[in-house]
């Protein structure tokens, strides 16, 4: 199911922790079968919870604890735009709403072409560049307007 | 001595008798107060405890859930239910009956019952001719119901407010 | 020891204890959903908030640890104030449909609610729905009813061994669920049922059927497995609701096993026998008992006296009660036969002779949770005894070592420390190495000695030995597949050997309900008497069959078919199955719960019940249907009137324990033969769900059973040339049945697994014997059967 690089990569993770304790990797796991399928499908947490001898219903409660795992299917850019109070009174919300008539979608949705998700997150501790979102879970872009959101978006495309 | 000869006056002259008949005299010609069942019948209160009837919801659907709590609260002990899961998945009884031979109207079973399936009705003068007339299925229940439905939703509405 | 004070009472209880724990030791209850005193603590309902003195917040008191000279207040503002806000927050969202919710009365949320809810809610906002998964046939889930207690997804991790259920999501969202979906299918599964403190979790074969009120309590011995687990059976109208486990820290703690919870539903299969039944020129027909037990008197006293009594067999189901078997031997004694035997599944009575007491577990059932060094030997145990697997994962969780010697490598769902998988047929061979490798550090016995010769010792085998030389608490346990098994004495010498060298306790898991008691009431052949696989194999000219199932129930369903045909057969049963081809008058008698006896555990601890409800029908107690064939036949001593002077003729004075032993007397004839390795052997354990002819009709845990299919492995299907799912002839002797083959890798070469005491497989042959797998020449039939 996953590639042998990304086997790799979990056994890497894996081998940070005692032996018998392989399912404390699951969450950098969880996360490399993400990077690599793009979403967490239920066979692949099935999958990554056998490979780290752990009850999947175990895997199943972390991937859907946290909501940087994506239990559903996105587009290939996820934008997750922070509506935390700090980013809010930065303006988030018009930011926000820019990201959504622009892309013609509203959060949790992917645009028909599949490229874009919006998703409204958490604080992402960055609260001094705020508002803040970032970009497939890695790309951070802090002080955004609704013309920086422009600008990424049009690198993105 | 004396209690005695005023006893004597007194039933020599037939006292009693004539206040006996004063007070026919009057009754004879005041307002008559019998009422001529069944022609004519007295005013009821809406929280008038007779006949049970059990009620369904304005769809058809009925309204009883099968709690058991009417079986549990009547100290009659003249309710018996049994329930089971209906197709559609929901709770509800198979059976529903109530003895009237055993119940003592005492409303504990409309006052417990959640869903205001069973109540009492305005009806008294029922009667059954044989062995089993008066032990109501819940059909028979349901068959009450949805004929004084009209009268039943009324009282209930107006005694609501007073709950 | 702390010295603590809790509402004004002065209280000294254990250093490390918790506050709740206190509390209970000085009687004040502190309201819980979460905190179960088998589980381990959660604190994350915080009902049992408590006022600290010094403490600036109300602390939890399942999760506190008390210190010396504590203040605790229960019942402070303070602390009251806390514990009624936390009931707020878990009303919010609760439906508060008691109306119609199972739970309904003995619903912890509902009793707490009244001392510590609201009279109405301050919450105006929409309240949450989960929507419903589907856990399968035996839990119902209501899941917008939870609390979030974790109490199933504890039990799972903890007692069952298995987590199956979870909290997905997060905060208000968060929920109890399985794995996409999936059934529950641990096989103690029920115990959610119990733990669930609101109806989130509730029993499915029982649902909306009752009230919980309307249901009365009666004591019983739960029939299925050697446990004796103690149950309480909830009647109403003289029917039996459901069945909830009752404390009994000796045997099954607080927990129940799935087969025992649910097995009631088989009482009301439609397949009971009701009335007694007559067979007459072919054709049965119903009769009044008396003519059914006259009938079924005369003719067997009209072919005792043309053939002999030792024509005549008996053969019990180790399911019946000691009162039962004991009745059933005297009236064969009476006759004067010997035949007479409860060991149908067993195949190797080669041991009888050297037995000096009743086969027992060899130590106390709690006491397995103390264990350091388990050997198990032959043995599926989770499908055998499920309770007993839970104790020994306690032991095994608390740092014990379990070895296993087995024919399949079935998951115990606990870390086993090293195992010796094997084919049935070097099972004993495997064994032998144990042996050997302990006597390298101490003197083999004479006797089992010769057999070591040319003996290899694996590796494992070795690692198996040295860690049974150690620890404090060792048991050699010996399962039903052991005991089933065609070299079952020479196992058992050896287990036994094995005990011996390392000083451990040597147990035999009782294989049925009152095995033990089946001993010590005597349902063995008497000297000179056959047993019950000389019975079968030499068809005697008429059988009594008390509460078997012949078919499923022998070790070769196919033989003991054939030694019925011909044979005068009564059968007294509570079901008609198959008896309806074979025998001549069929007595239905009372089935679990209807019947008042003895059971005998595997511990040895006899366990009396009472009748719970009226027999089905026209159904009676067995032991009252022996009485009246006793007295027809005019023998002497059949003039009991209750069960409870039976059983203390059955069992006599002499205490239990005097007459348990697993030991064989020295003089056995031993050989240790090596294996076979050109023909493919059966592997066919019993089905959990197969065990006996009650649960074999619940219907409810028969969804829970797989059907049976050849299992091999992988190398081995691709030798015969098959491919997975395939339909597959699997044949033994003259019988043929079609099932689909399946790969199992853990299974041992030159095995094939087809699970015994289902419908499909009742007619094979015998259990550890001779299997053949062929691919099927498109055969629409599904069972072929000719009696030789």
């Amino acid at each position: 199911m996953l590639s042998p690089a990304a086997l790799q990569q979990i056994d890497r993770e894996v081998a940070k922790y005692p032996p018998q304790r392989k399912e404390s990797a699951v969450m950098s796991a969880l996360r490399i079968a993400q990077t690599e399928r793009g979403w967490l499908a239920p066979e692949t947490i099935e999958f990554v919870a056998n490979y780290l001898e752990m009850p999947p219903i175990a895997a199943f409660e972390v991937a859907s604890f946290y909501n940087m795992y994506d239990l559903s299917p996105v587009g290939r850019y996820k934008l997750t735009v922070c509506t935390n109070l700090s980013c809010t009174l930065m303006g988030a919300e018009s930011v926000a709403g820019h990201l959504k008539q622009k892309l013609g979608i509203g959060f949790n949705e992917t645009t028909p072409d599949g490229k874009f998700t919006l998703k409204e997150g958490e604080c992402m501790g960055a609260c001094g560049d705020g508002p803040v979102a970032l970009v497939n879970n890695v790309r951070m872009c802090g002080k955004l307007t609704p013309a920086e959101a422009d600008r990424i978006l049009a690198e993105l495309e | 001595m004396i209690k005695r000869f005023k006893d004597i006056f007194v039933s020599l002259l037939l006292i009693e008798l004539l206040k006996g008949m004063a007070i026919t005299g009057r009754h004879m010609f005041s307002r008559k107060i019998t009422v001529q069942f069944p022609e004519e019948r007295t005013p009821m209160s809406p929280r008038f405890r007779g006949l049970h009837a059990l009620r369904r919801y304005p769809n058809g659907e009925e309204r009883c859930i099968a709690c058991k709590l009417c079986e549990a609260v009547c100290p009659a002990m003249a309710i018996t239910i049994e329930s089971e899961q209906r197709d559609d998945g929901t709770r509800r009884t198979t059976r529903y009956d109530i003895d009237l031979t055993k119940c003592i109207f005492c409303g504990f079973c409309e006052e417990s019952c959640p869903v205001d399936s069973i109540v009492e009705t305005r009806i008294f003068d029922y009667h059954g001719e044989k062995r089993g007339d008066l032990y109501y299925t819940k059909d028979r229940l349901l068959a009450v119901g949805d004929r004084e439905e009209a009268q039943i939703a009324m009282d209930r509405e107006a005694d609501a407010k007073y709950r | 020891m702390a010295q603590i004070e809790i509402d004004g009472k002065q209280v000294t209880v254990a250093d490390g204890s918790t506050i709740i724990e206190a509390a209970e030791a000085a009687g004040v209850y502190i309201p819980r959903f979460c905190f179960h005193k088998k589980l381990s603590i959660a604190a994350n309902c915080r009902m049992c908030l408590v006022e600290v003195e010094k403490a600036g917040k109300p602390l939890p008191a399942c999760a506190t640890p008390v210190i010396e000279g504590m203040k605790i207040f229960t019942h402070s503002e303070k602390a009251v104030q806390a514990q009624k806000s936390v009931m707020e927050f878990l009303l919010i969202n609760h439906p508060l449909d008691c109306p119609i919710c199972d739970q309904g009365g003995e619903c912890q949320l509902q009793d707490l609610a009244v001392g510590y809810g609201g009279v109405s809610s301050r919450y105006q906002e929409e309240k949450r729905v989960v929507f419903n998964k589907d856990f399968g046939p035996l839990i119902a889930g209501d899941m917008t009813r939870c609390i979030q207690c974790t109490r199933c997804v504890r039990f799972g991790q903890e007692i069952a061994g298995q987590m199956e259920m979870g909290m997905a999501h997060r905060g208000e969202h968060s929920e109890i669920t399985t794995f996409v979906g999936r059934a529950v299918a641990s096989e103690l599964s029920g115990n959610m049922i119990d733990l669930c403190p609101v109806g989130a979790l509730t029993s499915k074969p029982f649902r909306y059927s009752a009230r919980t009120w309307e249901l009365t309590r009666r004591p019983a011995v739960a029939p299925h497995d050697g446990l004796g687990s103690n149950v309480a059976l909830q009647v109403k109208q003289n029917r039996v609701y459901r069945v909830l486990p009752r404390d009994n820290d000796a045997v099954n703690e607080c927990w129940l096993s799935d087969r025992d919870r649910f097995s009631y539903e088989g009482l009301y299969s439609e397949d009971r026998l009701n009335k007694p039944m007559i067979k007459e020129g072919g054709q049965w027909r119903e009769c009044e008992w008396k003519d059914a037990l006259e009938y079924a008197a005369n003719s067997l006293n009209l072919i005792r006296q043309e053939v002999g009594a030792e024509q005549l067999g008996a053969l019990a189901s180790p399911s019946s009660t000691v009162e039962e078997l004991y009745l059933l031997k005297k009236l064969m004694t009476g006759l004067g036969s010997g035949n007479v035997d409860h060991r149908l599944r067993h195949s190797d009575f080669s041991a009888d002779a050297y037995r000096q007491g009743a086969p027992w577990l060899g130590r106390s059932v709690a006491s397995l949770q103390e264990l350091d060094r388990v050997l198990l030997i032959g043995s599926s145990l989770r499908s055998e005894q499920p309770l007993l697997a839970q104790r020994l994962r306690q032991a095994v969780k608390r740092g014990a070592h379990l070895n296993v010697v087995h024919v399949a490598d079935d998951a115990l769902l606990c870390r086993v420390a090293h195992k010796l998988i094997v084919a049935p047929d070097a099972l004993a061979q495997a064994l032998a190495q144990v042996v050997k490798a302990l006597g390298e550090r101490a003197a083999v016995d004479a006797e089992v000695q010769p057999l070591l010769a040319g003996i290899e010792v694996s590796e494992t085998a070795r690692s198996i030995a040295a860690s049974l030389t150690t620890g404090e608490n060792r048991s050699v346990l010996l399962g039903n597949v052991a005991q089933h098994h065609p070299r079952y004495a020479l196992l058992h010498r050896l287990a036994q050997e094995a005990a011996r060298l390392s000083g451990a306790a040597f147990g035999v898991l009782g294989e049925a309900a009152n095995s033990v008691g089946a001993y010590l009431a005597g349902a063995l052949p008497a000297p000179g008497g056959l047993n019950a696989g000389q019975m079968l194999a030499t068809p005697r000219k008429a059988y009594i069959l008390l509460g078997v199932e012949l078919e499923r129930d022998s070790y070769n369903g196919q033989q003991a078919m054939a030694a019925m045909q011909g044979a005068f057969v009564v059968a007294l049963t509570a079901y008609k199955h198959r008896a309806h081809e074979f025998a001549d008058v069929l007595l239905p008698i009372a089935a679990f719960a209807e019947n008042a006896g003895t059971y005998v555990n595997t511990e040895g601890v006899a366990q009396s019940f009472r009748a719970a409800v009226a027999p089905r029908g026209e159904a009676r107690p067995a032991w009252k249907v022996l009485r009246v064939l006793g007295n027809l036949f005019e023998l002497d001593g059949f003039s009991q009137d209750n069960a409870e002077a039976l059983t203390s003729e059955a069992l006599g004075n002499t205490p239990l324990a005097d007459k348990l032993g697993n030991a064989l007397r020295p003089g056995m004839n031993l050989v240790l033969d090596k294996p076979d390795g050109g023909r493919l052997q059966r592997i066919g354990e019993v089905g959990i769900y197969q065990t006996d002819s009650l649960v074999r009709r619940a219907a409810s845990l028969q969804k829970m059973s797989a059907a049976p299919r050849a299992w091999m492995h992988n190398s081995l299907l691709a030798q015969l040339g098959l491919s997975e799912d395939e339909t597959v002839t699997v044949r033994q002797g003259d019988a043929a049945i079609q099932l689909s083959a399946a790969c199992d890798d853990t299974l041992p070469a030159g095995c094939v697994r087809v699970a015994a005491g289902h419908e499909q497989t009742a007619l094979l042959g015998g259990l550890f014997d001779e299997i053949r797998v062929e691919k099927s020449k498109g055969q629409q039939q599904t069972a072929e059967h000719t009696p030789s």
